[in-house]
C-alpha cells in the first residue's frame, strides 16, 4: 500500500498550511475547551494533547497535499485506545467484560452502531427494538442511550455517508493498524467475490434477526466482543459463542490483515460496513478516476485497504459502492488520476478544493467524535501514573 | 353451522400469523430466491413450488398427527425434538442448494427452470420444493396454534381443510416476495444469496444439535 | 446543465460543512429527541414487560408486571415479571404469597433470601398455587423466563407461565 508522499508536487507553503488548519483548530477547542471545568489534571492533559493530535495531523495533510496516512494516525489511535477507555470503565462499573444477565433486564447494555441495521425491520414492523438496552440514559453501562448513539450514527453518516468507515468506526482502526505493519503482503492474490461477503453477513443477519428477535450478529458473530463486552460464558453454548469472537477477531482483525495488508473485516466481512455502502449513494463527496490521466496502473487498486477498485470500475472512472474514503488510492496515484470529487462537478476540475470540503466537513466529525474517545483512553492511561 | 366458523377462523388465523411465518420462513425463502434468475415468472414459479410443499408438509403433518391424537397432546418437548431435527435438514439442504446454485448457474440456467439439488444430474430435485416442504414441517407456533384448534374439528378431513385454509390466510404475505424477481441477477447478488444461506445453514445447525443434545441455545 | 449540477454540488458539499458544524450543537440533540419519541419500546423479553400492579407490603413493595410472550422463535417461555423494592428495607428474608392475575386469590408463594453482600448470588423457591404458573426450584439467573437477579436495590423475579 503507497504511503509516501509522491515527488509531484512541493510541500505547500507553511504559513498557508496553519491558515487552512485554522478553522480545525478552532473547532478542537471549542470541541474540547469545555471538558476542561471541573476535569482532573490527567483528564485536561488527555483532552490538550488529543487537541493538539488532531490539529497537527490535520495541518500535515494540508502541508502534505496527503490524506491517508494522516488519517491512518487518527484511526489507528482510536482503535487502539477506544478499548483501554472501554474496558477501564466496564471493570470499574460491573468488574467484568462479561455482560450480566441483570445489566441485560436493567436495560444497562451499551449500544454501539453495529446492531442499528439489524433493529430497523423488527422496530419497523413492531416497534419493538431488539436489543437489551435503553432509549434513554439510564446508568450504569446505558450511557447516552440507544437515541443518543442513533443520533451520533445518523448526523456522522449524513456528513460523511460510508467514510463512518474512516473517520468514525471505533473498531476499524485495530485491523488498519496490522494491516500497516508488514513491508509487504504476503497474500497477494485474494479471490474479488469475497468482496460481497459482507452483504451476505448483513442479509443473513437481518434475517436472523427479524425471526429470532435478537440481534444476531451482536450474539454470534462481532470479532470486537473480544475487545469490549461479552455475553458473559456460564454455560457450553456461552463458550462457543465466545470462541467464535476470539477466532473471528484473531483471524479477521489481526491474522488476515498482517497477511495481506488489507482491512479484511471492513472489506470482507463487516454488515454494518455494507449497510453504510448504501449511503455513498446520498453522499456529496466520493473519489473519481479522471480517465484522461489514468495509464491504468493500477497502484490505486493495489492501495485500496478494502478492495473497492476492480478493473471494470477504474474503467468507468470511479470506485465502488464500499469505497470509504480513507484516501489511500488518491495518495498512490503517480498521475494524479484518482481525485477527491463533488457530485455533479466535473471531474479533476479543483480536486483540492473538494478534498478540503471533504476533510473539513469529516475531520469536524472526526474531532468531536473519534477525538473524544482518543482522549478517554489517554486519561485513563494518564490516571494511573498523574 | 360450525364448519364455516372454523373456516373462516382459519382464515383470520392465517392472516394475523401471516408475518411470524414470512419472518420465520424468509432466512430460508429470501436467499433462495435471490440465487434464482431474474424474472417475475421464474420468481413466482418458484416461490408457488415454495408455497405448494409447504402445503404439503402442513397437510402431512396435520393428517398424521390428528390420525394419532397427537395436536392437542404433543408435549413441548416433543415438538422441539421435531422441531429441531427439521432444523439440522434444512442446514443440510440449505448448504447443498448454496454449493449447488453456484455450480448450476455459472451461465444461463437453459435447461432447468428451477435451480436443482445435485446439479444437472439425474436424481435432481427442485430446490424451492425441498425447502418448502422443510419450512412447512418446522411446526413454528403459528402451526401449533392452528394445530390445536383443528384437533378440536370433528374428523381428519376437516382438519386438513382447516390447515388448507389457515395456509391460505398465511401465503398472503408471501405473495410480495414474487416481487425480488426485478431484482437484477448478476454475480454479487447470487453470490451474496449463496454465502447468506451457507450462514443461515450453519445458524440452523447449531440450533438442531444444541435442542438435540439438550442443550440451552441461550449463552447465559 | 454543467453549471447548474455544478452549482448543486458545491450547494450540496456546502450543506454538508454546515450540517457537521452543527451536528453537535442541534442536530445531535434533535435527533436524539426524534428517536426518543418514535415511540419504540425495548423488547419485554429484556425490560420484563409493563408494570400492571402494586402491592404493599410492610417496608416494600411488590411490582407486578403484564405477562410476557415470547416472540416467535424465541425458545423463552411466558413469563410474569415481579419486583421487590424496598421503601424503606427489604427484609433479609422474603416469603410472600401474590396475586399475579389480580382474581383475589393467591397464585404463588415466593421464597428468597437478601443477602447483605448486594452482589452474593440470588436464590429462589417459587411454589405454584395455580396451575398456570410454573414451580421454580433453588433458581438463580437460568435464563430470561425464569430467574432472580438483582437491580440496583429491587430484586426482580421472573415466575415461568405454563404453556
Amino acid at each position: 500500500m503507497a504511503t509516501k508522499v509522491l515527488p509531484a508536487r512541493e510541500p505547500r507553503s507553511v504559513g498557508r498550511s496553519l491558515l487552512l488548519t485554522l478553522p480545525i483548530a478552532l473547532w478542537s477547542a471549542l470541541m474540547f475547551a469545555p471538558i476542561f471545568r471541573g476535569a482532573s489534571r490527567p483528564d485536561r492533559i488527555a483532552e490538550a494533547a488529543t487537541g493538539i493530535f488532531m490539529v497537527v495531523l490535520f495541518f500535515m495533510m494540508m502541508r502534505t497535499w496527503s490524506t491517508y496516512r494522516w488519517r491512518r494516525w487518527f484511526f489507528v489511535a482510536m482503535g487502539l485506545l477506544f478499548p483501554v477507555g472501554f474496558i477501564h470503565t466496564v471493570m470499574v462499573m460491573r468488574g467484568t467484560m462479561g455482560i450480566p444477565i441483570e445489566e441485560m433486564i436493567a436495560g444497562r447494555t451499551p449500544f454501539c452502531f453495529l446492531p442499528i441495521p439489524l433493529l430497523i425491520l423488527p422496530a419497523a414492523l413492531t416497534k419493538t427494538l431488539v436489543f437489551p438496552g435503553s432509549i434513554l440514559p439510564n446508568g450504569g453501562m446505558s450511557g447516552g442511550g440507544m437515541a443518543a448513539m442513533a443520533a451520533l450514527w445518523l448526523g456522522i453518516t449524513i456528513v460523511v455517508g460510508k467514510g463512518w468507515c474512516s473517520y468514525a468506526c471505533f473498531f476499524g482502526g485495530i485491523e488498519e493498524g496490522m494491516a500497516s505493519i508488514p513491508a509487504k503482503a504476503k497474500v497477494r492474490k485474494i479471490d474479488p467475490r469475497w468482496r460481497y461477503g459482507p452483504w451476505a453477513v448483513l442479509l443473513a443477519m437481518v434475517l436472523l434477526s427479524l425471526a429470532l428477535f435478537e440481534p444476531a450478529y451482536c450474539m454470534w458473530l462481532c470479532p470486537f466482543k473480544a475487545v469490549s463486552e461479552y455475553v458473559a460464558a456460564r454455560s457450553t453454548v456461552g463458550m462457543i459463542q465466545n470462541g467464535i469472537f476470539i477466532v473471528l477477531f484473531a483471524g479477521l482483525v489481526i491474522a488476515l490483515p498482517l497477511l495481506t495488508k488489507k482491512r479484511t473485516q471492513c472489506a470482507f466481512f463487516c454488515p454494518f460496513g455494507a449497510f453504510q455502502s448504501l449511503f455513498n449513494k446520498t453522499s456529496v463527496f466520493d473519489v473519481k478516476i479522471d480517465k484522461t490521466r489514468c495509464t491504468p496502473c493500477v497502484l490505486c487498486q493495489k492501495s485500496c485497504p478494502t478492495m473497492a477498485l476492480t478493473d471494470e470500475s477504474i474503467a468507468k472512472g470511479e470506485t465502488l459502492m464500499s469505497c470509504m474514503k480513507c484516501g489511500a488510492c488518491v495518495d498512490a496515484c503517480p498521475k494524479d488520476a484518482a481525485v477527491w470529487h463533488i457530485r455533479g462537478t466535473e471531474v479533476a476540475v479543483k480536486p483540492e478544493r473538494a478534498r478540503l470540503m471533504f476533510l473539513y466537513a469529516a475531520w469536524a466529525m472526526a474531532v468531536m467524535f473519534g477525538g473524544r474517545i482518543i482522549a478517554g483512553g489517554l486519561a485513563t492511561i494518564l490516571h494511573l501514573f498523574v | 353451522m360450525a364448519a364455516p366458523f372454523a373456516f373462516g377462523e382459519a382464515l383470520v388465523l392465517g392472516l394475523a400469523s401471516g408475518p411470524a411465518c414470512v419472518a420465520s420462513c424468509g432466512p430460508v425463502l429470501v436467499p433462495s430466491l435471490l440465487a434464482e434468475r431474474s424474472g417475475l415468472r421464474v420468481n413466482s414459479r418458484y416461490l408457488s413450488a415454495f408455497l405448494a410443499t409447504r402445503l404439503l408438509g402442513y397437510l402431512l403433518f396435520a393428517a398424521v398427527a390428528w390420525e394419532v391424537g397427537a395436536l392437542v397432546a404433543l408435549p413441548s418437548s416433543t415438538r422441539s425434538l421435531i422441531f429441531a431435527v427439521v432444523h439440522v435438514l434444512l442446514a443440510v439442504v440449505l448448504l447443498r442448494y448454496a454449493w449447488s446454485v453456484g455450480r448450476v448457474c455459472d451461465h444461463v440456467c437453459t435447461s432447468t427452470e428451477l435451480v436443482t439439488i445435485g446439479g444437472a444430474g439425474k436424481h435432481r430435485i427442485p430446490g424451492a420444493a425441498v425447502l418448502g416442504f422443510h419450512t412447512g414441517v418446522s411446526l413454528c407456533p403459528p402451526f401449533v396454534a392452528a394445530g390445536v384448534r383443528a384437533a378440536e374439528l370433528a374428523n381428519v378431513l376437516a382438519a386438513v381443510l382447516f390447515f388448507a385454509v389457515f395456509f391460505v390466510g398465511t401465503s398472503v404475505w408471501f405473495v410480495p416476495f414474487a416481487g425480488l424477481g426485478w431484482v437484477r441477477r448478476n454475480e454479487a447478488v447470487t453470490t451474496v444469496a449463496r454465502m447468506a444461506m451457507a450462514l443461515i445453514a450453519l445458524y440452523y445447525l447449531y440450533a438442531g444439535l444444541a435442542t438435540l443434545i439438550r442443550k440451552s441455545t441461550y449463552g447465559y | 446543465m454543467r453549471t447548474l449540477m455544478a452549482k448543486l454540488g458545491y450547494t450540496g458539499a456546502g450543506l454538508t460543512l454546515c450540517a457537521a458544524v452543527l451536528a453537535p450543537f442541534v442536530l445531535y440533540g434533535m435527533f436524539t429527541k426524534g428517536f426518543a419519541s418514535l415511540g419504540l419500546h425495548v423488547d419485554e423479553m429484556y425490560s420484563g414487560g409493563p408494570k400492571v400492579r402494586t402491592v404493599q407490603a410492610a417496608g416494600y413493595t411488590i411490582d407486578i408486571h403484564r405477562q410476557v410472550s415470547p416472540h416467535m422463535w424465541q425458545r423463552e417461555k411466558p413469563f410474569v415479571q415481579l419486583d421487590w423494592k424496598p421503601v424503606s428495607a427489604l427484609p433479609s428474608h422474603v416469603s410472600d404469597l401474590v396475586d399475579i392475575d389480580g382474581d383475589g386469590q393467591p397464585d404463588v408463594r415466593v421464597t428468597f433470601d437478601v443477602p447483605k453482600d448486594s452482589k452474593a448470588p440470588l436464590r429462589v423457591n417459587v411454589d405454584s398455587l395455580n396451575p398456570r404458573y410454573e414451580a421454580m426450584w433453588n433458581v438463580g439467573r437460568k435464563k430470561f423466563s425464569d430467574l432472580i437477579v438483582r437491580v440496583d436495590d429491587a430484586i426482580l423475579v421472573r415466575v415461568p407461565v405454563a404453556q
